[in-house]
């Protein structure tokens, strides 16, 4: 599944409050397109928030988020949503739900009134669920499945929305380690076909492996952002999470691995 | 190899057919059913007007009107249910429960019984759904419209409506206290054409607005996050489907008066019977009509020639099932 | 004894404040003094009766089952032992005796269901589902009496007044008829308050502390049994006042349950007296059903509660 069609995000001196108080402020940033880019950072540092406000879910304060150069705001919302998926951290779903009727749901906004449910409909989610490698279980209800499976189900609708952009917010918050290869895995199949996608990943070490570029979060500010080898230094660790650390190169990937980490003295 | 999907098309519509075709059976019971008994035969040629004129009388006069009251009323309560149940993302959150027919009920009421305002019955329950309705949602605020507590606080808003409805009854003469009492406890002998007429009318446009907003309606099942980057506007999606909620509840409850549960157990029904993913408007408004036409028919023939109020019948029916929803060891999410 | 004052004071009747204070020490018109001894002396010593029991009922119950939404009138106990009274009624009873007995039958059945439910496995830690089942509990019950009412019209009229609630046209007779049940109510509170205490604490910690959970629970269901069976048959199901008069007993004692009890003895009488006289000034000269004000002040009492942040424990 191949995508002819690309799409650029940025924001633009974006400020994110949630009621008053303000989360993050002037943020600049703007995503590479066709890589995987991981927003990383320590609890509250409002990752979350910006990815939501690059989903359009948060609205900003000032500044603007601009989808092909457009104000993302003042774009009909079902145009922005064949350009952008978005995979929320919650996911709950109606009990009984199916994987296939799930991912159903994404063709919608490429439907209208005038254009009912198209053989090209149908081939798009049954090319969705084979890419999320969920054939044999398309018939199961979603809380049947395991928390792996289930959070592929869901992938599977984003990528069923056929979008050159895919955001992801914790994909594998909560999965085991093998769910978790399972999940990135998956993500890097997607970023080879030609998506750009950008995720908030907790694990820093997830973050290096699987990212191409990375995004990191303090205080609700950007204190850097590059290719993982190159960002991630034991000085950026401890600014992040005020621990100590040692960097080595994972022999296969060379990708940076965290070793030694320790608390400060 | 293409994994194959069964559309849930194929099922919904066999189920549509089939309580399409239960509905007219009911219907049919409910016009030949009653003091005066006609056999089914004679009762649709009573309808073409073709039967002896007894027949005739008794089928197109006094129990058609009665039928299609029924049958728009039940369609109309169980389709507002339907659509609070998926806007609040809680299956209890039925405009009877969270008080919203005892406000329209008390708002009807103020002006039967002319406490100052002159305004037709059917408005005045619009104004008193609309009003309950923004109390309700109003109060639940942040705290948001899951859970038990918006369901108690509705409860709150119930109790004060039914109150307010006892005092405007109490202050007027016992005659005409007593013919209001029957209405206040949901029956169909109170309807008035005009109100009949106008629930039609709104039926019919709240159907047609909710056929053409299906599907951003079915995406709100899932979380808003979801919802929004599948391009629903939600705000305006939320606010249209509430709206056509109000106004199916207030026209139905000038109509027929506060018959609870139809609005939980139809949508309930029609839930478990269609395929998931899609929210059961179709089916709710068919199942509606049916429960209450049964009901009504059950309140006519049960101790004849003494009728009992088609509310009281459903209370009585439909309350063990929602104590067995609360009570159960282990609910199911209140989504 | 404010309130007291006022409900002998003011009413329907057209008797001045004066000629009430007149009557009540003996002078006055002889039509003045039929209203006071007659009419107003027996309600307010009902409407007193009624109040001590049901909120006394409502404090009991709500530090047993820990949920201060717990209230006889909304969990279904007072429909109950409506449900039993309108039985009766429709049976041809018509002794005060008989319908005391059997509002308090009626209300014990509904305790146990209440105490059943909130067995059930996840209700403990649930306070608003309890009482959403008691409401769906009470409308059922409410169905029925409606149903029992359109069987005999007779009952009806008689049913329907004493319904909606209302402490007016009851002889004292009837108030005799319910007295040794609340005193024994009464005792059983005294002895239970302490127990009940330690039991806020959770049921182990009842256990440690020397005491018998199943023993106290039984208790506390027989006491707010006969509570609110004398009340309902005195002044029918007056939804909310066990919600209300805790609610206020509770603010000023704090978490501390058996000063909330004690203060429940005065606090109770004071509220369903007031409502009764508002009921009377507000629709005058006609007459509004006292359970109509009742549910006016409780309901957003119930309102407040539930919008509480979160639920103050007990």
């Amino acid at each position: 599944m191949s995508h002819t069609d690309t799409a650029t995000l940025a924001a633009e001196r974006i400020t994110l409050a949630h009621q008053k108080y303000i989360v993050a402020e002037n943020l600049d940033l703007r995503l590479p397109t066709g890589r995987v880019t991981a927003i990383v950072g320590p609890n509250g540092c409002g990752k979350s928030t910006l990815l939501n406000g690059l989903a359009r879910i948060h609205v900003p304060k000032r500044g603007a988020v601009l989808l092909d150069g457009k104000d993302i705001h003042r774009l009909p919302s079902r145009e922005v949503a064949r350009k952008l998926a978005l995979l929320p951290q919650d996911n709950s779903a109606p009990e009984g739900l199916t994987v296939a009727d799930l991912v159903r749901f994404g063709r919608q906004p490429h439907q209208g009134w005038m254009k009912p449910w198209s053989e090209e409909d149908q081939r798009t989610c049954d090319r969705a669920i084979q890419a999320a490698n969920m054939s044999d279980l398309s018939g199961r209800a979603l809380e049947t499945l395991s928390g792996g499976q289930r959070q592929r189900a869901w992938i599977a609708m984003a990528v069923a929305q056929r979008t050159p952009l895919l955001l992801l917010d914790e994909p594998t918050s909560a999965l085991d380690l093998g769910h978790q290869i399972e999940v990135f895995e998956l993500i890097r199949e997607l970023s080879r076909q030609g998506k750009t996608i950008a995720m908030v990943v907790h694990d820093l070490a997830s973050a290096c492996r699987y990212a191409d570029h990375m995004v990191a979060m303090k205080q609700g500010c950007i204190i850097g952002q590059g290719a993982p080898h190159e960002l991630v230094t034991p000085a950026l660790v401890r600014e992040l999470y005020g621990v100590s650390c040692d960097l080595i190169h994972d022999p296969a990937t060379g990708s940076p691995v965290l070793v030694n980490v320790r608390r400060q003295h | 190899m293409t994994p194959h999907i069964i559309t849930p098309d194929k099922r919904n519509m066999a189920v549509h057919l089939a309580l399409a075709g239960l509905l007219l059976l009911v219907c049919i019971a409910a016009l030949s059913i009653g003091t005066v008994r006609i056999s089914p035969q004679d009762t649709l040629r009573a309808l073409t007007g073709s039967a002896d004129p007894m027949s005739n009388f008794v089928v197109r006069e006094l129990r058609l009107a009665r039928v299609v009251a029924g049958l728009l009323s039940g369609a109309a309560l169980a389709l507002a249910g339907c659509l609070m149940q998926t806007l609040a993302r809680n299956r209890l959150a039925t405009p009877g429960i969270i008080g919203i027919d005892n406000a329209a009920t008390a708002f009807a009421v103020a002006s039967v019984v002319g406490v100052g305002v002159s305004v037709a019955p059917p408005l005045m329950a619009l104004a008193g759904a609309a009003t309950a309705t923004a109390i309700a949602f109003g109060l639940a605020g942040v705290q948001g419209t899951r859970g038990y507590r918006f369901i108690v606080s509705g409860i709150g808003i119930g109790a004060i409506a039914g109150a307010v409805t006892q005092v405007m009854l109490s202050r007027v003469a016992i005659d005409a206290a007593n013919a209001a009492y029957p209405w206040t406890v949901g029956s169909l002998n109170a309807r008035a054409e005009q109100s009949v007429l106008l629930l039609g009318a709104g039926l019919a446009i709240a159907y047609l607005i909710l056929l053409n907003i299906r599907r951003p309606l079915n995406t709100l099942q899932l979380p808003d996050a979801t919802a929004i980057s599948l391009g629903t506007r939600i705000k305006t999606t939320r606010f249209l489907g509430l709206a056509l909620s109000v106004l199916l509840t207030g026209l139905a409850v000038a109509v027929c008066g506060p018959v609870g549960l139809i609005a939980l157990l139809a949508p309930e029904l029609a839930r478990s019977l269609c395929r998931p993913g899609r929210i059961p408007l179709t089916a709710s408004a068919l199942l509606g009509a049916i429960f209450m036409l049964t009901a009504d028919l059950l309140g006519r023939t049960l101790f004849a020639p003494l009728e009992v109020p088609v509310g009281i019948i459903t209370a009585i029916l439909g309350s063990p099932y929602l104590l067995w929803i609360l009570l159960r060891p282990s609910p199911r999410s209140l989504t | 004894m404010l309130v007291t004052l006022a409900s002998l004071l003011y009413g329907a009747g057209p008797v001045s404040a004066g000629d009430a204070i007149r009557a009540l020490s003996g002078g006055g018109s002889s039509e003045a003094r039929f209203v006071i001894t007659e009419l107003r002396v027996p309600r307010t010593l009902i409407a007193l009766t009624a109040g001590l029991a049901l909120g006394l009922a409502g404090a009991l119950l709500q530090a047993l089952t820990r949920n201060p939404l717990a209230e006889p009138g909304l969990l279904g106990v007072s429909a109950g032992s409506g449900f039993a009274v309108a039985l009766a009624i429709l049976l041809g009873a018509t002794t005060a005796t008989l319908t005391t007995l059997v509002a308090q039958a009626g209300a014990l059945a509904g305790c146990a269901l209440v105490i059943a439910a909130t067995r059930v496995q996840g209700m403990g830690n649930d306070p608003i589902r309890l009482v959403l089942a008691g409401a769906t509990m009470s409308a059922l019950l409410l169905a029925l009496t409606s149903m029992l009412m359109l069987l005999d019209q007779r009952a009806a009229d008689e049913i329907r007044f004493w319904i909606t609630g209302s402490v007016a046209g009851k002889s004292l007779a009837m108030l005799e008829a319910t007295l040794p049940s609340i005193a024994v109510a009464l005792l059983l509170s005294a002895f239970v308050a302490r127990p009940l205490a330690a039991m806020a604490l959770g049921e182990k910690a009842a256990v440690g502390l020397g005491h018998h959970p199943g023993r106290i629970r039984f208790l506390v269901i027989i006491s707010v049994a006969l509570l609110v069976g004398a009340a309902t048959a005195l002044a029918g199901p007056l939804i909310f006042v066990g919600l209300v008069v805790p609610f206020i007993a509770r603010a000023f004692a704090g978490p501390d349950i058996r000063k909330t009890l004690w203060l429940c003895v005065p606090t109770g009488p004071a509220v369903v007296l007031a409502a009764d006289v508002v009921s009377r000034l507000i629709a005058r000269p006609s007459e509004m059903p006292l359970g109509v004000v009742t549910a006016l002040i409780g309901a957003p009492v119930l309102l407040i509660i539930v919008r509480a942040g979160r639920l103050p424990s007990l």
